[in-house]
């Protein structure tokens, strides 16, 4: 259900899903931006609501696995509102960097508000940023994270690959995503919670129930564990590995740039 | 090995814990920012899991940690003995480390040396004036059981010394260790002084060569 589809493989192809639905490769950045553009203002409430809060921890092991020390550049990919780059901000202390980064204009706003209001300067860049060309030069990253962004690429190979190329030598990548669950239980116990409920809170929270939908499909068509694994490794990442999170409803892949 | 998620949740609270009690006792944190980017791991052997506690302004908990400053191994009765003594000596503690053992002391020292103004805690959630009632009946209740755990330490002890003749009293087991240590004095005072007479009795081997 979650392999790699093979339309998604090169933008030479003419189709790549967008949720369950097959769409021409050009459109697909266009129609994700809409449902991004949607949810932008209630991103973080339905995030909270969504999860029971729980992705508050996926974000947290993402950042002890990350390594970050005072002095590092981070580049945090699909940051949207945020949450990741705040604490990197704090973890680089004043010598390092930390660059925000989304394709997504509305999302980037509510996340450089936040992070203003909280006071967060100096040491943090703003940019919108697609992640199948980042406009950064070579070897230019400690570390590197995207956290809910990659299964909305329309091209995920040419991501991992703009993102090893900006990646130092022994610099990491992070990639946490929603991936397949371990236990079957778990598996229908998820998929009634994402294909009934999910688009029920949508509609009343954010009157939006097809973002929502598009949401849990876009989950579904997302490589599982051990494709997006061989995907990196195909991209020239090594020592990969991932890990499980909540029963692999969530997974932290990670891999070195050699 | 336990899902990541839980063991999150299980050093975020703790973490949390820690930052709420140090809060009310800004002279550890002063102390605690001069360690600024030094960090101190716990393995738990049994378990086959550790905690790192990374020091700055504030401490921040995780279950990894590369390159700590100090790393203690072992189980957790071992720990929790180290945490509870007032000793940084490690010999026969059960607990290995490595890294900077001078760091471990520090925290030691800054731990002996917390005092958490827990009446403050209490007077931001209900006031001064009946925050302090409350804070100051509690501390009369502490020292009341710790006035009893102290008098019960010494009666339990009197009664196995004095009425059941179970254990000895402290003076008698001075006073026999003292003997024990002049005992084993004596006995080597007087190993040499055999060896000495021996040597002298022993005809030397020139002497046996001229004749």
């Amino acid at each position: 259900m979650t392999d790699h589809n093979p339309s998604d493989n090169h933008s030479s192809k003419k189709t790549t899903h967008f949720g369950f639905q097959e769409v021409p490769v050009t459109e697909k950045a266009g129609r994700v931006a809409d449902v991004f553009h949607s949810v932008a203002a209630k991103y973080d409430i339905m995030n909270d609501l969504m999860s029971g809060g729980i992705h508050r921890l996926w974000k947290r092991f993402t950042i002890e696995i990350s390594g970050v020390r005072a002095g590092h550049k981070v580049l945090d990919i699909a940051g949207g509102t945020g949450d990741l780059s705040y604490k990197f901000s704090q973890l680089v202390g004043p010598e390092g960097l930390v660059v925000l980064a989304d394709i997504n204009e509305s999302m980037l706003k509510v996340g450089r508000d936040k992070l203003t209001d909280k006071g967060v300067c100096g040491n943090l860049v703003v940019t919108q940023a697609d992640a199948q060309y980042l406009p950064f030069p070579d070897n230019t990253f400690d570390c590197i994270t995207i956290a809910f962004g990659l299964r909305n690429v329309t091209d995920k190979d040419i991501a991992l690959q703009s993102m090893l190329r900006v990646l130092k030598p022994g610099g990491r990548l992070l990639i946490l995503e929603f991936s397949k669950p371990r236990s079957e239980v778990l598996n229908k116990v998820y998929d009634t919670y994402s294909f009934r409920i999910l688009p029920m809170m949508g509609k009343l929270i954010t009157n939006d129930s097809e973002s929502y939908s598009y949401l849990a499909e876009s989950i579904r068509m997302h490589p599982n564990q051990d494709t997006l694994k061989s995907m990196m490794d195909a991209a020239g990442f090594v020592n990969t590995t991932y890990h499980n999170m909540t029963g692999g409803i969530v997974a932290l892949h990670k891999g070195i740039k050699p | 090995m336990l899902d990541p998620t839980l063991l999150t949740a299980a050093s975020a609270t703790l973490e949390a814990i820690i930052n709420k009690a140090l809060q009310y006792d800004p002279a550890t944190l002063n102390t605690l920012e001069k360690h600024l980017g030094k960090s101190l791991k716990v393995e738990i052997t049994e378990l086959n899991f550790s905690l790192c506690f990374h020091f700055g302004r504030q401490i921040m908990v995780t279950n990894y940690c590369e390159e700590p400053t100090i790393e203690l191994r072992g189980s957790i009765p071992a720990l929790i003995s180290l945490a509870m003594s007032d000793s940084t000596n490690l010999a026969k503690s059960g607990v290995t480390a490595s890294g900077n053992t001078a760091f471990l002391a520090e925290i030691k020292s800054i731990a002996r040396r917390m005092e958490i103004d827990w009446e403050d805690a209490i007077n931001q959630w209900l006031g001064d004036v009946a925050g302090h009632q409350l804070a100051g009946g509690l501390r009369r209740q502490f020292d009341w059981l710790n006035d009893r755990r102290v008098n019960g330490e010494r009666l339990l002890q009197e009664f196995l010394t004095e009425e059941l003749r179970a254990t000895p009293s402290q003076p008698e087991l001075e006073t026999f260790s003292s003997t024990v240590d002049q005992l084993y004095l004596k006995t080597d005072r007087l190993s040499a002084r055999i060896q000495q007479l021996d040597a002298t009795l022993r005809p030397s081997p020139q002497a046996t060569d001229k004749e």
